[in-house]
Parts: C-alpha cells; structure tokens; sequence
C-alpha cells in the first residue's frame, strides 16, 4: 500500500513541478530566478536520492543581475536549503547575469553552458567555480528527473 | 644495426610485403578499436580521492601523500585484458577511456554528469553509477581543492594583483593557463628502467635516502616518496600477472592459455626487473608510462624516441633468430594501440571551442644520436611502416630529419608516409633544432637527444622538464587593447587591463603605434605569467610528482622533485594565437593609415569596430593590397611583412627570455595552436588585418588563409623567422593538392621531398601537412559518414575530422591549398562559412 501511494505522490510531485516550470517559463523573469529556487527546495524536501545532493553540503550562493533588479540567494545549511529574496553576503561563489534574460537563457536551457555564457559576456562570476558546478548538476538534474 | 633486416629495408623501405592483411592481430584490434565508443574512467578518480580522505598521515609532506596515493590507485586498479593485445595494462579501465583527474579540471564535467553520455559533441560513456559515484564520492571532496580554486583563494587571501590575471585568464579570450589543467606536457626516459628494471631504481633511492647528511634531512620524504610510487607500479604488473596466470587456468583453448602464460611471464617479471626481450621491452615500457598517466594529467606526456629506446632489445632479438619483422610489427602496433586507449576528457563547452583533441602522446623517429650519427635504424622504418597501416590519432608521430647525416631514402620514405595517410608523420628540422635547444643552454649531446612534446615542443628525452603548454596567448588581445587605450570593450567592458598608451589620434607615427601595441602586450604576457608562477606553487605546494620524477634524469641526483627544479633543464612554454592575423594587422595599419594615408588610425578603429560595415573599400584594400606575412621580400610591394613578423618574434623572445620561472628556468615563445586558434576566432572581432568578426585565425605559424600564394615565399618567410627566436617549436600547417595520376611518375614525392628540404636549408623548424583538396574535405563535412576515418593535422596534432567542431573544420576547408607542380595556391571558390550543416 505504501509503494503505491509513494508512486501515486511521486506522480502528483512530477505533475505540480511540471506545471509550476510551465509557469516559470510564461512568467516575468523577475520572479522565476526565486520560483525555481524554490523548486529545487520542493524537490530536496520531498524526493531522498535528490536530497542526498546536499548532505552535509555547506554552501552560500547568491544570483544576481547586473543592474541589480533581479536577485535571489540560497543556503545550503544543516542538509537543508533555504532561499532569499534579495543578495547575501560572504557567498562561495555569487553569480551576476547580464540580464533577466541572460538568468533565464542560462537555467532554462536544455544545455546550459557556463563558459559559453561568459565568453558572450552574459554571465560572470565571483568566488568559486566548482560550486557553480554543483548547482548547474543540481539544475541538470532536476530536468532530467522531470523529464524537461 | 641488424644487417638481415637492413638488407630488406634496403630492398624496399616500404616493406609492401607486409600488410593488414598478413597481419591479421592488427587488422582485428584495428576494427575494435574503430568500433569503441570512448567511455569516462572514474577509477583513477574514486582511488586517489579514497586515499586523499583518508592519508595515513595527514601532517606528512605532501610527496609522500601524493606517492601514497598513486600507489594506492595502482595497487588497487582491476587488473584487465582487454582484447588480444600483446602488450599487458591499460591507463584506464575501459577500453578507450577518458580518466579524470578531480584535482586539476575534471570536475567541469559535473553539470553534464547526466547528459555526457548522449551529448551531440564527441560523448563518453558514463554510467548512471559511475554518476553517483563522482557527484557523492569524489567531486565534493575537491570542490575547495582543485588548483584553480586552492590558487584563487590563496590570491583572494592575500588581496593579490595576481587575482586580476586570474579574471583575465578564466574570460578566456586574453590567455589561458594550462597549470589549471595539466602538470604534464613533457618527455619522460624510459632507458632506464628497461636496462635496470625498477627493483633496481628503488634500491638507488633507498640507497640516496640512507646516504643523506645531518643537513640533507628535507630531501628524506622525496627519496621515499619515489620508492613508493615506483613499487605502485610493480604491484600493478604483479596484479596483472596474477589474474592472466588466473585466466590462463580458466582458458578454453590452448591459443588463450599460450597467450595469457605468456603474459603472467611478462607481468611477472617486467618492470620490476631488466628487459630481456623486444616484447618485455615494449611491457615495461608500457607499464611505466601507465604509472606516470597515474600520477599526471593524460595530455602531451610522451613516450619519447620509442625506436631509440626499444632498439638493443630488438636487434638482440633479431641477431638470435628470436623474432620475425611480422612479430616486431605486431608488437609496435600493439603498442600503437595501447598509448591510443586513452584521450582527454573535455566538458562540452570545451569541445565546442577545442574539440577533438586526444592526449597528444608524441613518438618521436629519426634524427641523429646523441653521440651525432645516424640515428635511423630498422625500428625507424618498422614504426613507419606502422603509422602507415594504422593511421589513427595517437600517437603524435613525428619524424625528425638531419640532412647532412641522415639518408635521403629515409626522407623520401617519411615523404611516402605522408602522402599515403595524408597526414602523419610530422617532420622536423634537426640541424636547427638542435641548435635552437643548444642556444637554451642545452648540451650539444643532450640537445642532439631531443624528443617532441605534444604537438610540436622540443625538450631533451628526460631531461628536461619543458613545462610547454604553461600559457596560451591570445595575440589579437594585445592589438584591440592599443587601438582601445589599454581597454578590451567588448570583452571587457570599462576595465583598464593594459597601461593608456593614448588614444588613436594620439598615436601620430607607426612607430608609436607600434611601441603602443608592444607596450600592451608586454602587460599582457606579464600578467600571463605572475598567475603561471602562482600556480606553478600551488603545484609545488599540492601537486608534486614523485613518479614522473623517477624517469628523468636530475632528480634523483638532487634529490628533488621535478615540480621543485629537480630536472637537469628547466623552462615553461607559451605559445601563442593569431600570430598573422596580427602581423597582418600591423602591416595593413603601417602601410593602410601611415604610409599610404588611405585612413586615419582613428577610421581604422571605427572599421575595425563596425566590422568593416560601411568601410568596404577599405575592407578590400587590407584583404587585397596590404603587405602580408608569408609573402617574401623579393615582392617590391611587400618589404614591410618580413620586418613586423620579425620584429614580433624577436620582441617576444627578448620579453620572455628576461623571465625566470619557480623552476629556475626561461620562458620560451612558441607559436602552435591546436585547435584553439579556431574557438578563439569564434569569438573575436575583427582585425585591422580585414579578418571580420568571428573567423577563425590563423594556426599556428602558418600565414592567414589565402594570403600567401606563393609556396616558395610562404616557407622562406616562415624559415627566416630565425629559429633561434622560437626556442618553445612551431607548427606550420600546410595543405596540398594530392597526387593526381599525371604526376604518378615520381614527380610528386621529389617535389614534396625537395620543398621540404629547401625549407629545412633556410631554416624552417617543422612542417605538418594535409594532403587534401577543398573540395574533398567540404564533402566530408557534409558527408561525415563518408569519411568516419579521415585524419587531419590540425595545428600540432592530428583528428579525425569528423570529431572536430565547425569552426575547425571551417579553418582546415578553407586553409590554403597548394599545388606542388606549379608551387602556387590553389584558389579557393567554395561556399564554406564555417556553420553548422
């Protein structure tokens, strides 16, 4: 019984993130950076294999874009995440986008290319790489998981 | 040499008799090999991270960790065979693997742990397992380790300058640092162990370390640390005896149980002890080298003069009747195909720039001995006639050729290799280059001793730590950054990288404008070259390399690692991109602005900004009228080409030359490309020299595409560069017509032979070709299918074309293609932009 209601939850999860990533993809970009956050929040909190990606994984990220207008953080604390509005301080690694539609090209594309988005000057970086490796598999992940 | 074999080279250098046919152990591993997808090797990965968790003493100098460590690795590596290759032991445990190194850049593969697999650009196989275990196991544990990010904080630490270079350097576009990504690119000497056997090496640095005085105590951890390391490798071949002994038992016929004997006699007994035989010869080798791509990135590691070092072992056999010429060339091509089982492993993005690259391990043939003879023998034409049934991409063959000493046959016979693989080998000019290394410094006999690093470096075979893909500089950079006053707008934005050398209307003169642009460019390179030192520490400081220091000579004498100078010969190499695309911009601006006045500096800046938009006229008077490099100054209207090129090498020897790096060694210049010339013009604006925005540069130190169109000039321009200024090697790519059946009367392979040698007289250093028309080569990029085996040289190395992405393929249709009758260019009228089809 308690397989298929874990089938049957796992389903409605797949169904609700689908549609949510729907939203984001017909949403303003303003908010989409911190609805997405928040997906991959939903996903660590509900599915154990995704969730193993932050045990014991201590890690501040803030995104951001140029002028400022967009921004949002997370906090990878206690194999929890939480996620801000605004940008945090003394981050391992602080992503700055061109644009919202830079943010948006990069997390929303079937193959998001860090070097090919600062080469075009659509994204740079402060702090360290790898941890923008981690969070683009964690990214990755997630579209594979939910077959996008 | 061995007569009874000379007899038959003699009668046929080619050694036609012999062919895939009537050798039929090369004919199968050949289709295998064709057959096998590349797959990524976490073996490496998940035991050295096991080790490095848990050390056995954390507080111990980190020589002794990494020794541990690699130890560990080989110690605990599944013991595999493959296929029916003669030789035992693979670097990887696929069967063509690509290994990850976590500690210097194989964690950019973590966002497409999931999609590696299937990407569109050159996949490797991974496992859904293999996945886990480098996003749980291995990849965190480096996420603060690697030497990129243990650099950057250090720099960020101690609010260095340096960190600005660091900047610079991961924009990619300014230059690029290879210390991020290798510690390799450099000739190991393999003499050694194959006489003594590595039982006997580790008994030598046991017996250095007890013989230590009260004041020698810090070189105690490096002696040790090699004894370790080398023992990983004999516990590797003890484990690999082991299990064929294992499969031996279990055979099901008596051909495996023969074959598999045999190979626990061989694992048994080599490295650890001396070679008695050509194929123990060849095993140890082998196994040695496995243990070095243990311990160091599997990029430009070479296995050096192989027919000088495997020579006595194969004339004993031969003078005792113990092996044939079928046996010996089953061998080398067994071994062929065990230093191709590996290649690189490149995230996407690194593809779509530089792909197609493997691990560039150049053999290098010919030339003369240390002793100065000839140094051609019966292994020469053996691995020759090898290359030649088996042209695949690695190893990096290169044949070496002394004019004065070494037999016109034996270039004739490299020429016919050539034109048969269309391709490989590369060759090299030894007169110069031997006096090239001589003016480094080299000894006469250790210079004479010389082996190709990679794709076209020079270093002498295990004793030099060359160190030569330190920098990649992008020329290009420097020329925007004097045209915008030390500013690279769009890349850079409003950023000051490079000092204000004034404004174009400042710049009054061609000299002052050039002054301008060396000015910028020495900013650039020095800045290159302060993060180089920084992470030639971090190096010292977390990467030292024990096990590759066990087959050079130096270390063992000094007792100290090569990371540290332990090497009889130090340097680092730069090499660098658009080297005509700004030579080309020089001459268009000293004779477009200055000396014919058809624009101001300012206007040129402007065109140079618009892409040429709106100034077409001039578009077509700097593509057209303006100077160009590899045009000779026998042209009235050309003098200034050779004096900018010229003065460029020359500004840039005397730049780095006045450097000494962590090593205590020189910088030296070099000018090959890879395929990095063609990802960087996919991203650079145009140039004064009229390349447009987005094209690919020039490779190498090849002239522009269809500039020059004169062979003869081209070379000559090239030759008189002065090699002595070019200490780090060249690589000048040149393309020919094939031989069409109206010259099939010997007149191809003369001309082919002669042009070469006529370069070699002036004073050229190397030259690579491909032998292919346009059009043969836009088919196969349309039809790759047609072509699943076509190899290129592409600026240093060679590809199969069909792995190559489209600006390469772009850069290599559109390259100047000559005819060796007439010794003029072949116009190019084809449509090719270089996009996707």
């Amino acid at each position: 019984m308690n397989a298929i209601l874990n089938i049957f939850r796992k389903f409605s999860l797949k169904r609700t993130i689908k549609k949510i990533i729907k939203r984001i993809e017909t949403e303003l970009l303003d908010d989409f950076l911190e609805l997405l956050l928040k997906v991959i929040r939903l996903v660590l909190c509900v599915d154990r294999k995704y969730r193993r990606n932050i045990k014991d994984f201590n890690a501040r990220y803030a995104f951001r874009s140029q002028d400022g207008e967009i921004a949002a953080s997370a906090i990878f604390k206690n194999n929890k995440m939480k996620v801000k509005k605004d940008e945090i301080p003394d981050t391992n690694v602080t992503v700055i986008f061109k644009d919202g539609k830079a943010l948006w090209e990069f997390l929303m594309a079937p193959d998001p290319d860090v070097f090919a988005f600062v080469l075009e000057n659509k994204l740079s970086y402060e702090g360290n790489l790898n941890y923008l490796m981690k969070f683009g598999y964690m990214a990755k992940h997630l579209k594979v998981m939910f077959g996008m | 040499m061995t007569n009874i074999l000379m007899k038959e080279i003699k009668k046929d250098p080619d050694l036609r008799q012999y062919t895939l046919n009537n050798l039929p152990l090369l004919e199968t591993l050949k289709a295998r090999y064709e057959a096998t997808q590349t797959a990524v090797c976490i073996e490496r990965a998940k035991y050295i991270t096991e080790y490095m968790k848990n050390p056995k003493d954390p507080d111990e100098p980190m020589e002794l960790t990494r020794a541990r460590a690699v130890n560990h690795y080989l110690s605990s590596r599944e013991p595999i065979f493959h296929n029916e290759n003669l030789i035992a032991g693979s670097s990887t445990s696929k069967e063509v693997g690509a290994p990850v190194y976590p500690e210097l850049l194989g964690i950019s593969i973590w966002p497409e742990l999931d999609t590696i697999s299937t990407r569109k650009t050159n996949p490797q196989l991974l496992t859904e397992e293999e996945a886990e275990t480098l996003n749980f196991d291995v990849f965190p544990f480096w996420m603060d380790r690697t030497i990129l990010e243990a650099t950057r904080k250090k720099l960020m630490d101690e609010k260095s300058p340096t960190l600005q270079s660091l900047k610079l350097m991961e924009k990619i576009a300014f230059f690029m640092a290879g210390k991020t990504t290798v510690i390799s690119h450099t000739t190991p000497f393999y003499e050694t162990v194959l006489e003594k056997g590595l039982n006997a090496m580790i008994e030598e640095a046991q017996q250095k370390e007890n013989e230590l005085g009260p004041d020698e105590h810090e070189k105690k951890p490096f002696y040790q640390a090699m004894q370790i390391a080398m023992q990983g490798i004999i516990n590797y071949a003890q484990n690999l005896s082991k299990k064929a002994a294992e499969l031996a038992a279990q055979a099901s016929s008596n051909g495996k149980m023969k074959y598999f004997q045999e190979m626990a006699d061989i694992c048994a007994r080599v490295p650890a002890r001396p070679a008695e035989s050509f194929r123990e010869a060849i095993n140890s080798l082998w196994l040695c080298h496995v243990g070095v791509l243990a311990e160091n990135v599997n990029m430009a590691t070479n296995p050096g003069r192989l027919d000088q070092v495997l020579y006595p072992y194969f004339k004993k056999d031969m003078e005792l009747n113990k092996i044939t010429v079928e046996e010996a060339l089953n061998l080398l091509g067994c071994l062929w195909f065990k230093i191709s089982d590996n290649t690189n492993l490149v995230p996407e993005s690194a593809e779509k720039m530089f792909g197609g690259a493997g691990s560039v391990p150049a053999v290098t043939l010919g030339g003369i001995t240390k002793e100065g003879k000839d140094a051609v023998n019966d292994l020469t034409y053996l691995m020759l006639k090898v290359t030649e049934l088996l042209p695949i991409k690695d190893p990096n063959v290169n044949a070496r050729y002394h004019y004065k000493i070494n037999d016109k046959a034996y270039m004739d016979r490299v020429s016919r290799v050539i034109i048969r693989t269309a391709a490989i080998p590369a060759t090299y000019n030894d007169i110069v280059n031997i006096a090239t290394l001589e003016n480094q410094g080299v000894s006469t006999e250790h210079a004479r001793d010389y082996a190709v690093i990679g794709c076209v470096e020079l270093g002498s075979a295990g004793r030099e730590y060359a160190s030569t893909s330190s920098i990649l500089l992008n020329l290009s950079a420097a020329m925007d950054m004097t045209l915008y006053n030390g500013k690279r707008p769009y890349i850079t934005g409003d950023l000051q990288i490079g000092p204000q050398t004034g404004e174009p209307e400042d710049l009054k003169t061609f000299e002052a404008f050039q002054t301008a642009f060396e000015t910028q460019l020495k900013a650039l390179v020095e800045m290159a070259i302060d993060l180089n030192e920084e992470l030639g520490r971090m190096h010292q400081r977390l990467l030292p390399t024990p096990l590759l220091s066990c087959f050079f000579e130096g270390p063992l004498e000094k007792g100290k690692d090569l990371i540290f100078g332990g090497a009889l010969y130090n340097s680092s190499g730069v090499t660098h991109v658009a080297f005509a695309d700004v030579c080309d911009s020089l001459n268009a601006i000293e004779d477009a602005v200055y000396r014919n006045k058809k624009v101001t500096l300012a206007q040129m800046k402007e065109a140079v900004e618009k892409n040429f938009e709106g100034y077409e006229n001039l578009h077509a008077y700097v593509k057209n009228k303006a100077p160009k490099y590899g045009t000779d100054d026998s042209d009235e209207s050309h003098p200034i080409a050779v004096k900018n090129s010229q003065r460029l090498i020359r500004f840039l020897y005397d730049l780095y030359q006045s450097h000494t790096n962590y090593r205590g060694g020189k910088y030296r210049p070099a000018y090959w490309t890879m395929t990095n010339h063609a990802g960087l013009g996919k991203i650079g604006h145009a140039l004064p020299s009229g390349r447009k925005a987005y094209e690919v540069f020039s490779s190498g130190i090849t002239p522009a595409s269809q500039c020059a169109k004169d062979l003869t000039g081209a070379y000559k321009s090239v030759a008189e560069l002065g090699s002595e200024f070019i200490p780090g090697g060249v690589a000048l790519n040149m393309k020919y017509t094939p031989e069409t059946s109206v010259s099939e009367n010997g007149s191809y392979l003369k001309h082919f032979t002669n042009m070469a040698e006529g370069y070699f007289k002036s004073g050229g250093m190397q030259v690579q070709y491909n032998i292919q028309t346009y059009e043969t080569l836009e088919d196969a990029r349309k039809h790759p299918e047609k072509y699943p085996q076509m190899i290129v040289r592409v600026s240093g190395y060679s590809a199969y074309f069909k792995d190559l992405n489209d600006a390469m393929k772009h850069e290599l249709i559109t390259r100047t293609q000559y005819d060796l009758e007439t010794g003029k260019a072949v116009p190019y009228s084809g449509t090719d932009k270089g996009g996707e089809e």
